[in-house]
């Protein structure tokens, strides 16, 4: 109830001072169109790179230096620490890198995020950017036109660019204007106690603003109009770094345990950075104004140097944390482990992700492999068999026959438990994910939403098969026990093949010509087993009932064997043109 | 509208779908050069196993593979012509 009254209160007199206060309406406005512009270019980007950005965080980032220089530099071109964050966790979750290469790219990413600074106190304040600005949004706003996704990525990327030079603008011009009334300057504060107090200001506003790249363009703009001290600018860049934190660990609250994990690292190198910038402030200050005379940053350029301070303590934090980053992984695999209750639910679906075309399809991929093992385990003890057997050397004949006495299992226990819902959760992912999607990648989804629901019909189908295989295998008939045997053969030998397929490295035509070799095959057998069944009939070995039962199951386990083949064409065969040659085979 | 059919026009303009059909077809091409030369591969075991048993598993496992191959190639040819 008080919250209902609170919150349209506070905006009615943050309403009322923006309408009465014409300085702050400029700046207030300038830090929204700086906002709107940070979240144009960061969806630019989305669509934009096409999977580059992805190629590159993926390709680069096998040792800690080159993880760290990749997310240094990949921040720096997209201008987004929260972006790259989201494509880390996603590749975490499909496990394309493992944890201290994400956490190296998250530490380069915060020693990127503060090119931003720069970007402000050079193009930002030197030139009228201003009047580029327009030209840009009018451009970005054309391109927004275009069919092609890159074009509208261009687009936003512009349209982003053109709102963060003008929100730069407007921050100025407001911050010039205010100085004529009130100048804020007055309430400079000196010493450690100024230090902490304008640490809390930076990261209460960064916490408020949510981004430290607006903070920071505050801070870079009051300091260039001298609204602000030199020193109580560097306490501000330090709070801005701490709010960071407390903004991205809120974040990580709805995240997966890698986007929690990640987090946590953000959160333990953000606060030792901030320690340590905040013990050595007075001699960092000294040091950048070393460093401003080699880089040739004029004495007075506040604002630049303040850029040079932001860069140094981001790289000191990187230099002091990274020799640490195996024990902080160590650290950070003890927490959020996956308990059994998890059972059933996505490991690799997660909402940031989805925003990301190129990271959301192989999220779905490798979620519905996930789905693949969970009802390969169902399909496999059905057939009254492990999957260390299948897997192993040993002949199938050998195995198939070894194993007859009937494995305890509730298929129907098991869909409902593990399989049903990972489907749900797929299919509900897949049709979210495919509204940002471009018609490929759309066809891909539809793909793999199609491969989702062969895989729950094929746990279904065994479900049919596993009420006669135990009723008949416990028979006297021999020739019925013959007979399901060979169907449980022919299971046997496509998922070895198919368990093959997945581990093989070589040409994807190989891959293709196997499985089609193998669908061949499939058709021939059931009409090899069907041939079986009219001479047991004709020779009297099985009566009318069991040849209903058979002929069913034959049915049942061709149609298992398709759907599996047609689900690894589509997870495993991952070229697109020979996964087409595939899709014509069908015809 | 007017804007629409600029910005298709530009999309014309700037397309890149020749190039993506250029490299799609070079890709198959490819495609096509590697199941060659399997197929010359497996011609070759098919006689040599055929020599000694026509009714031969292995005998049936190439078939299947040669089969598989030439029809693979006949879609591939057919998809970069259709490109």
């Amino acid at each position: 109830m008080l919250k209902r009254i609170i919150t349209p209160l506070l905006f009615l007199i943050f309403a009322y001072f923006i309408v009465s206060n014409n300085d702050a309406k400029t700046i207030i406005a300038g830090i929204a169109i700086f906002l709107i512009g940070m979240h144009y270019m960061e969806n630019g980007f989305k669509l934009f790179s096409g999977g580059a950005l992805e190629t590159i965080l993926k390709k680069f980032t096998s040792t800690t230096p080159k993880a760290i220089g990749t997310g240094f530099l990949s921040t720096a071109v997209v201008q987004s620490s929260s972006l790259v964050s989201v494509i880390i966790i996603s590749f975490l979750s499909a496990e394309l890198i493992g944890l201290t290469q994400a956490v190296g790219v998250v530490f380069g990413s915060n020693i990127g995020t503060t090119t931003t600074a720069w970007l402000v106190s050079s193009l930002g304040l030197k030139i009228k950017i201003a009047q580029y600005a327009l030209p840009m949004l009018i451009f970005g706003v054309i391109m927004q036109f275009s069919k092609h996704s890159s074009y509208k990525g261009m687009g936003s990327v512009l349209i982003g660019l053109g709102f963060i030079f003008l929100g730069i603008a407007y921050m100025k011009e407001g911050f010039e204007t205010l100085k004529g009334g009130l100048d804020l300057a007055e309430y400079a504060m000196e010493g450690y106690l100024g230090v902490f107090v304008y640490i809390l200001f930076g990261a209460i506003a960064t916490i408020v603003i949510q981004s430290s790249s607006a903070t920071m363009a505050i801070i870079i703009t009051a300091l260039a109009t001298g609204q602000i001290d030199y020193i109580n600018a560097l306490s501000l860049a330090i709070g801005a770094n701490l709010g960071t934190t407390v903004t991205a660990f809120l974040g990580s609250l709805a995240s997966n345990k890698n986007g929690k994990r990640l987090a946590v690292a953000h959160f333990i190198f953000n606060i030792i950075t901030g320690l340590i910038a905040v013990a050595f402030i007075y001699q960092l200050k000294d040091l950048v104004d070393v460093l401003a005379g080699v880089f040739a940053i004029p004495a007075t350029d506040n604002a630049m140097k303040l850029a040079l301070f932001h860069t140094i303590f981001n790289v000191i934090g990187v230099l002091a944390v990274a020799p640490f980053i195996k024990p902080l992984v160590r650290f950070l695999e003890t927490l959020f482990r996956t308990q059994d209750k998890d059972r059933g639910l996505p490991k690799y679906l997660s909402a940031e992700v989805m925003t990301i075309p190129a990271s959301a399809l192989e999220a779905l991929r490798k979620e519905t492999i996930h789905l693949y093992d969970k009802s390969l385990e169902a399909i496999v003890h059905a057939m009254n068999l492990h999957r260390t057997q299948i897997f192993s050397d040993r002949k199938i004949n050998t195995i198939v026959e070894q194993s007859v006495s009937p494995i305890k299992i509730d298929i129907d226990k098991i869909y409902q438990q593990d399989i049903k819902n990972l489907y749900s959760q797929i299919i509900h992912y897949a049709s979210m994910s495919q509204d940002i999607m471009d018609e490929d990648d759309n066809e891909k989804i539809y793909e793999l939403k199609l491969t989702a629901r062969n895989i729950i019909e094929m746990v279904k189908d065994v479900r049919e098969l596993q009420k006669n295989l135990n009723h008949f295998t416990k028979s006297n008939n021999i020739y019925m026990i013959n007979e399901y045997n060979k169907l449980r053969t022919q299971l046997v030998t496509i998922l070895r093949r198919i368990q093959e397929i997945r581990d093989y490295e070589g040409e994807q035509e190989d891959i293709l010509t196997q499985i089609q070799v193998l669908k061949e095959k499939s058709i021939d057998n059931e009409v090899v087993l069907n041939k079986n069944i009219d001479s047991l009939i004709r020779e009297n070995k099985i009566n009318s009932n069991m040849a209903s039962s058979l002929i069913n199951d034959v049915g049942f386990t061709h149609s298992i064997c398709k759907k599996l083949l047609n689900s690894a064409v589509t997870l495993w065969v991952k070229d697109k043109e020979v996964k087409e040659l595939g899709d014509e085979y069908e015809d | 509208m007017k804007i629409k059919k600029a910005m298709e026009q530009l999309d014309v303009f700037f397309d890149l779908s020749k190039k993506k059909q250029n490299k799609k077809c070079d890709k198959l091409k490819k495609i096509i050069l590697s199941l060659e030369e399997k197929k010359s591969d497996i011609k070759k075991q098919l006689k040599r196993e055929s020599r000694k048993d026509k009714n031969s598993k292995e005998c049936y496992e190439l078939c299947k593979e040669f089969k598989v191959i030439l029809k693979l190639i006949k879609k591939a040819k057919n998809h970069c012509v259709s490109e």
